[in-house]
């Protein structure tokens, strides 16, 4: 049996007995089990607890607040790559200050940023005020989930540094950040488990996706180093891509199917597919992130091999990639019809964050069947697509998780902090920036990638200069996802301090809306909705008659 | 002048109006300084700028690139966050 189908026998048994446990319990060491873990949260850490502050929701409110700052500089990171790309002296300067960063470097470290950082921050913070809501009771610990926000930040931080350089004074500093990266993953965790363990009702499907991705995040770890596979190609590639298809693609799901329904008023469209979601975010392979396990290797600490599967280990990974598409189609579906309810209307299209959550749901398939080609190029012995995987990475973290997961904290803003967002039409602007940046510029890029696939292919030994040309328009219209990530920052810190209450209602216009609408003859409902007319509006038969008209008396 | 007279005032009052002939003064400051910076490029026309052309050379190798002019605006749009950040925990 090869490394990849051991490794994912392993985790399966170990995620089915996680689940017996979670249902079941620890049998008589239930009570001494959960003192023991509420006291580790709390009164452990000594006066350290009181540094922060214990009330509803200042534990989200610190991840989404650290979460969007991390955007800014994952994007500024890879705003800088796309550009080094093209002009690799660009940032020569800085080398006087030991600084010399690559575009490999400063995309790597962006990665870092965007996934731990920005998406890894948001998902938490909403996971944090998702479940005790549908797990019918509060947070076991807010002012340990608020602590450990800046822990993590730190772990964060050292990752991005590790990345552009991974050894500091002769230590590997990846392993710090990946020491203090998990220790605050199980707080984490802990409390979340802790929380659902007082449920009050059946938890439901989002809840089960939330908790099962972060846990498949350690034991997918640990099934790739018990079963040695860590050490080879395959094994680093499988466990970057459990990592991503669980924390953060299942997470992700989890949060995404919530805020739909949170934010539409609609009820979650099918059990059946948020089911089908669960089961194959566990079961399969999600194709979407990078075609080596450079960053699984990285952390971990071992030497980084190339990926050089086994025919059978190839077979296993294509197949259960394959697979992977049904997962993720349920979801794109699931959030889609969930927003757009039971008509044509989304009910509450102003809210801040379903653009984004819209956005992260219509981009997913394409974006996994893409990556689905180029992972499956990856595992040949002569990788032909390889020259665009980077790119397709930072559409999947640029296009779907980022969108997904910043969507998620805008709508639950209100809800966390108790006033809304600034300002909705800056944050509309921001949208637009974000989302419309990272899609055409990553596109263009991909064309810049597509040209030096051909001129290699080709063995064109003086390289065109159109290349570099088109991955400089790229890299400058990349620059609006930064721009737009500070714009949601700004709006995000000024609300908190001068937002309008949130159990307020803003007048809100719109150029379409009427008061009146003139019903002439039979119709549906339909129209007179699409024709600008609202739940308020007035509808005012008109009479009609077949008599010849004649002039109007004055 | 004691303390307690009538004429004494006790806090500082800033006018809540932009008076509206202030332009006039910004403006003359900005033209008189154009003006004599054209006035001794005609005067001394070999001689650098005092003060300034020995701050420039600092930044020779810096800026030489466009990326400079994207990464300015990443670092006004951060302090901006950073300066509402601290208007705001200041602010009454």
């Amino acid at each position: 049996m090869g490394d990849v189908l051991t490794s994912l026998i392993l985790f399966w048994g170990l995620m089915l007995l996680t689940y017996f446990l979670m249902q079941n319990g620890l049998s008589i060491f239930n009570d001494v089990t959960k003192s023991m873990s509420h006291f580790m949260l709390e009164k452990a850490l000594g006066p350290g607890i009181d540094l922060v502050e214990g009330r509803d929701g200042s534990a989200s409110k610190a991840w989404f607040i650290q979460g969007m700052l991390w955007l800014i500089a994952a994007s500024t990171l890879a705003f800088e790559g796309l550009w080094l790309k093209q002009d690799p002296t660009a940032l020569h300067s800085l080398s006087a200050w030991g600084y010399d960063p690559t575009a490999s470097s400063l995309i790597y470290a962006s990665t870092y940023a965007a996934l731990y950082g920005g998406i890894g921050m948001l998902l938490i913070g909403s996971s944090l005020h998702i479940m005790p809501r549908l797990a019918g009771t509060e947070l076991a610990s807010e002012r340990n989930a608020t602590l450990v926000s800046f822990l993590w930040t730190l772990s964060v931080l050292i990752l991005v540094v590790a990345a552009h350089d991974s050894e500091i004074l002769g230590v590997n500093i990846f392993l710090i950040g990946t020491g203090m990266h998990a220790l605050g993953f199980i707080a984490i965790v802990i409390n979340l488990l802790l929380t659902i363990s007082d449920r009050q009702r059946a938890l439901p499907v989002p809840g089960w996706l939330i908790i099962m991705g972060m846990l498949a995040d350690p034991i997918s770890t640990a099934a790739t180093i018990i079963t040695g596979s860590i050490q080879t190609g395959a094994g680093q590639w499988l466990l970057a891509h459990m990592v991503g298809g669980t924390f953060f693609f299942a997470t992700a799901a989890g949060v995404a199917l919530y805020v739909s329904s949170s934010a539409s008023g609609n009820p979650l469209w099918s059990r059946s597919l948020g089911a089908a979601t669960l089961v194959g975010a566990l079961a399969t392979i999600n194709p979407v992130g990078d075609s080596n396990g450079m960053m699984a290797a990285d952390m971990l600490g071992v030497t980084f091999e190339q990926l050089q599967p086994s025919s059978q280990d190839s077979i296993v990974m294509a197949f259960l990639m394959a697979l992977a598409i049904i997962p993720i189609m349920a979801l794109a579906a699931n959030v889609m019809m969930t927003l757009r309810g039971g008509d044509a209307f989304i009910e509450n299209s102003d809210s801040a964050g379903i653009s984004e959550l819209n956005l992260g749901a219509s981009m997913l398939l394409p974006l996994a069947v893409a990556s689905l080609f180029v992972q499956s190029d990856a595992l040949s012995a002569a990788p032909e697509l390889s020259g665009m995987a980077p790119t397709l990475l930072l559409m999947g973290i640029w296009l779907v998780l980022v969108p997904i997961s910043l969507g998620a904290a805008l709508h639950l803003f209100p809800k966390v902090t108790g006033r809304n967002l600034l300002s909705r039409n800056r944050a509309r602007w921001a949208y637009w920036m974000m989302g419309g940046g990272a899609f055409v510029g990553l596109t263009v890029s991909i064309m810049s990638d597509l040209i030096d696939m051909s001129l290699i292919e080709a063995a064109v030994e003086d390289s065109s200069k159109l290349s570099a040309d088109v991955q400089a328009v790229g890299a400058i219209l990349f620059y609006g996802v930064a721009v737009g990530a500070i714009m949601h920052s700004l709006n995000a810190v000024s609300g908190l301090f001068r937002g309008t209450r949130a159990n307020v209602d803003r007048a809100t216009s719109s150029s379409i809306t009427m008061e009146e609408y003139s019903l002439v003859s039979p119709t549906s409902v339909r129209k007179i909705l699409a024709g600008g007319a609202n739940l308020d509006t007035t509808v005012v038969p008109v009479g009609e008659s077949e008599d010849a008209g004649s002039a109007t008396e004055l | 002048m004691s303390e307690s007279g009538s004429g004494a005032v006790g806090e500082f009052i800033q006018g809540e109006e932009e008076p509206s002939s202030s332009w006039v003064v910004l403006a003359f400051g900005l033209v008189t300084s154009l003006t004599l910076l054209v006035l001794h490029g005609i005067l001394y026309p070999s001689r650098d700028l005092p003060v300034i052309s020995e701050i420039l050379p600092v930044f020779d190798g810096v800026f030489d690139s466009g990326i400079w002019f994207f990464i300015l605006g990443i670092m006004v749009g951060v302090f901006t966050i950073i300066a509402t950040m601290m208007t705001e925990a200041t602010s009454e």
